[in-house]
């Protein structure tokens, strides 16, 4: 058996939500200094997250994947 | 590398490491009441890289190249070998011969699950020196124990093999989440039953209590499609959300985004 998920993706989340809930950390992100990926990471809902599941991503994949961005960011 | 960040006592220590042709990510969380959270990381890392080395297949002398050329029998080997050939053989009967190490062209290859074993034995190394909330993600393959803080489960986004910058939605974890797919390396996934690369879902995520069999599942389901899901509605514990080639988004009956 199998169901379609639907309405589950994130839109339009601001930097504003970018915090996390466990409160460790409580910073403002100059978005001057974000490349673009991490802006389109935040543009594309990275809230509240500690990592990303994907594909096998290989070194350079890494640095050029969601989950770099949110390393980077200190997420 | 590492970096902390704190909030009174307690901190997430974070590492990156290289290994196993991609990186590893490790969050532990230190509320200061254990032994040196650096020493627990060093074993953790020391447990991927003494797995990339038994198991690696870019490396013409590792114990697990010797065996496919029959250069080394498992029983002489380090006795990692045995224990993942042990575990393939599980993961075949559980996805109905969907993942299969012993069909693959080239000679026996565990690759499908050995990222998702070590990264498992990895966070267990961490757990038995006492932290008891911690991540491993192991280039997108994610094991979790206990939570990020008390009120916030450690939450891991799946993302869109269409795009690195979007996620299909967001899992709050508790265990371990597998993806497998072809948006990063290619067609590099290979159909034990067509006898030839090729996958019928995008990427197919797998979320469940131990990383390795997810990883095992994860790698069956993208290659079986739709008929993937009939293996792991039978396995309890483990649910699955899929990308199908047109970008629907389909899960099991089980699986829920938060």
């Amino acid at each position: 058996m199998k169901v379609t998920v639907s309405g589950s993706r994130i839109t339009n989340v601001s930097i504003a939500s970018l915090n996390d809930g466990g409160n460790y950390r409580s910073q403002s992100i100059d978005q001057q200094s974000i490349p673009m990926l991490e802006q389109q990471a935040l543009q594309a809902q990275s809230a509240n997250i500690q990592g990303v599941s994907g594909a096998t991503y290989t070194s350079t994949g890494f640095d050029q994947s969601l989950q770099s961005a949110l390393k980077k960011l200190g997420l | 590398m590492t970096a902390t960040k704190t909030a009174g006592k307690t901190r997430v220590v974070r590492e990156l490491l290289r290994v196993m042709g991609t990186v590893v990510t490790f969050d532990v969380i230190d509320d200061g009441s254990k032994d040196d959270v650096h020493v627990a990381l060093a074993s953790a890392r020391a447990v991927l890289r003494r797995a990339d080395a038994v198991f690696s297949l870019w490396k013409p002398d590792s114990p697990l190249s010797r065996v496919r050329r029959g250069e080394l029998d498992v029983i002489d080997a380090p006795s990692e070998i045995e224990e993942v050939l042990r575990l393939c053989r599980d993961v075949r009967e559980l996805s109905d011969g969907w993942f299969d190490a012993e069909a693959m062209p080239g000679g026996i290859d565990p690759t499908g699950l050995v990222k998702g074993w070590a990264a498992k034995r990895s966070l267990d190394t961490i757990r038995r020196a006492g932290f008891e909330n911690a991540l491993v993600n192991a280039g997108g393959d994610v094991a979790a124990a206990g939570t990020y803080s008390a009120n916030h489960p450690w939450r891991i986004a799946v993302a869109d093999p269409g795009s690195r910058a979007r996620i299909l939605g967001v899992v709050e974890l508790d265990g371990s989440i597998a993806t497998s797919g072809t948006s990063e390396r290619g067609a590099h996934l290979y159909d034990p039953k067509g006898h030839r690369y090729s996958t019928r879902f995008s990427s197919a995520s797998v979320v469940g209590p131990d990383l390795s069999i997810a990883d095992g599942l994860a790698t069956a389901l993208v290659v079986a499609g739709e008929e993937g899901f009939s293996f792991i509605d039978a396995i309890d514990g483990y649910e699955a959300v899929v990308c199908d080639r047109r970008g629907g988004v389909l899960a099991t009956s089980g699986f829920a985004f938060s």
